[in-house]
């Protein structure tokens, strides 16, 4: 049983690399498309209600649309946290805290981050 | 292909020793009963001040966070059951908060 | 030296303790100044329109729509409730007064007796009750018929919520103020945040109404409503309508009738005060 393992151990680290190098670069792709699915699901982020996003239909105009986020938000963070809850900088803000209140997971945000951040 | 047998079997093994090692169902029940009740002391506390949320145990809720668990529990899975009261708590407490949060709230033009 | 000084003092207290709680007339003419700078040019009365006031689209449907209003119907059937006899050969007349055009102008009314707010389906329920009849449901049905008759025959009066200067009622209505401003459910939503802060704005495809004229026009027909219903009766009530909207921000709803919602109505139509009633209205 050792043998074979042990011939085997190069190999696999190196295909394990291998795999994990192609998956982190297309999982920002990927990780787009979801943090996408997530910003338009209804039952989700829900972000057209209010926001204006590119080939979003049916878009709200109650808050700004998303556009030029790089330029309105240098400090990725700071786009994180608004999202997370936009009611710490204006406590009268509409925007539902989608952090605070758990309105989506730390992952979900993340994932929506991204995708706002890259529009 | 014996290589793979090999490293299947070696990941079998390794899944079989993690999957022995949680709690035992005894505590997970006791900690079940405990939860349980700070779960329904803190829905009883927001509800006290209107601040209530929709999907901790409203009959037309889909989600019915805290009915759901004890369900869940009464079919023995206790596990589900604890992650469903985590967000009944979690839901009832935030509820709370933000009645208190809103306690002067008036009128803003 | 010390006396100024409790004179200043207590003079202080005054104003802040003034300043905390303001009269309903003046809640009243600020609520309206309000509206009536955002939206110049719009008349008193057309805020009782809602979305249709203010975009000259949706103006053009709802107009066309309104020739032959959806709600009709539901008047004609409110007026055969009206009109059929109880069991005890009385009517609802024998409680609310032969003349069907004078009712919904009461309500909702403060009841010095039970000390609290009642509204016309409390007293429609209370009618069939006393009667020895089986009270109708609160949100939808034979209650929002009768409701849509007494609306349609009271339309072009004025909404006129009296508010006594008595202590247990200002209470009521403070409640029903502190609702329509605080935030709540896990979407962190006040009534106020919509239709104060972005009427005239869109979610979705949706215009916000103004708080302003919000009640006039209820019982309403909604079409969402009417795609719900088995039998495309889009009826229902004032508080059908706060328990879809509470719903929708993740709050629990109360039950229709419960204090807090009708705290809530009580404070909501006193804001209307002066504006025509044009029930039963119709919305998407």
């Amino acid at each position: 049983m050792t043998k074979p393992t042990k011939r085997l151990g190069p190999a696999a680290t190196a295909l394990a690399l291998c795999i994990g190098l192609v998956l982190s670069a297309q999982a920002s792709a990927d990780d787009l498309e979801a943090g996408k699915k997530i910003a338009f699901d209804r039952s989700k982020g829900n972000c057209l209600t209010c926001h204006h996003i590119e080939g979003g239909p049916l878009p709200g105009n109650i808050g700004p649309p998303l556009i030029a986020m790089k330029s309105r938000f240098p400090d990725k963070a700071k786009l994180r946290a608004q999202i997370w809850d936009a009611t710490a900088i204006n406590p009268h803000s509409i925007m539902p805290p989608m952090g605070r209140h758990r309105i989506l997971s730390e992952k979900e945000i993340d994932l929506v981050t991204d995708y706002i951040y890259s529009l | 292909m014996k290589k793979l047998i090999a490293a299947f079997g070696l990941t079998l093994l390794i899944a079989g020793c993690n999957a022995t090692t949680p709690e035992k169902p005894a505590s997970l029940k006791a900690q079940y009963e405990v939860a349980l009740k700070n779960a329904q002391a803190a829905v009883e506390k927001a509800a006290a001040v209107d601040g209530e949320w929709r999907d901790i145990r409203w009959k037309k809720s889909k989600k019915r966070y805290l009915p759901s668990a004890i369900k869940a529990a009464e079919a023995g899975d206790y596990e589900k059951a604890l992650k469903l009261l985590e967000i009944a708590t979690f839901q009832a407490e935030a509820g709370y908060k933000q009645a208190m949060e809103q306690k002067n709230a008036g009128p803003r033009f | 030296m010390k006396k100024i000084l409790t004179l200043l003092l207590s003079a202080g207290l005054m104003t802040t303790a003034m300043q905390a709680v303001s009269s309903p007339q003046e809640d009243l003419e600020k609520f309206r100044l309000y509206y009536e700078q955002r939206f110049p040019g719009i008349q008193l009365d057309d805020f009782g329109n809602g979305p249709y006031a203010l975009d000259a689209n949706k103006r053009m449907q709802w107009e066309s729509m309104e020739e032959f209003p959806p709600y009709e119907e539901y008047v004609d059937k409110g007026r055969e409730i009206w009109e059929t006899p109880f069991k005890n050969g009385k009517s609802f007349a024998s409680c609310f007064g032969e003349d069907p055009s004078k009712v919904r102008v009461k309500y909702p009314r403060w009841d010095s007796k039970t000390q609290q707010v009642v509204t016309l389906e409390g007293d429609i329920n209370k009618c069939l009750k006393d009667n020895g009849e089986k009270p109708f449901g609160w949100k939808k049905g034979k209650i929002a018929h009768l409701g849509a008759f007494l609306g349609y025959e009271a339309r072009g009066q004025k909404i006129n919520v009296v508010i006594p200067d008595d202590p247990k009622a200002l209470e009521a209505y403070e409640e029903g103020k502190h609702f329509y401003y605080a935030k709540r459910g896990q979407l962190n939503l006040a009534c106020a945040d919509c239709h104060v802060q972005y009427p005239g704005q869109r979610v979705r495809g949706q215009m916000l109404s103004t708080g302003l004229g919000q009640t006039t026009h209820f019982p309403v027909f909604r079409a969402k409503w009417e795609k719900a219903s088995p039998d495309g009766d889009g009826m229902g009530t004032l508080h059908r309508r706060y328990g879809g909207c509470n719903k929708q921000v993740r709050a629990r709803p109360f039950k229709a009738q419960s204090r807090q919602y009708r705290n809530l109505e009580f404070f909501h139509t006193y804001m209307s005060n002066g504006l025509e009633i044009n029930a039963p209205g119709y919305r998407e």
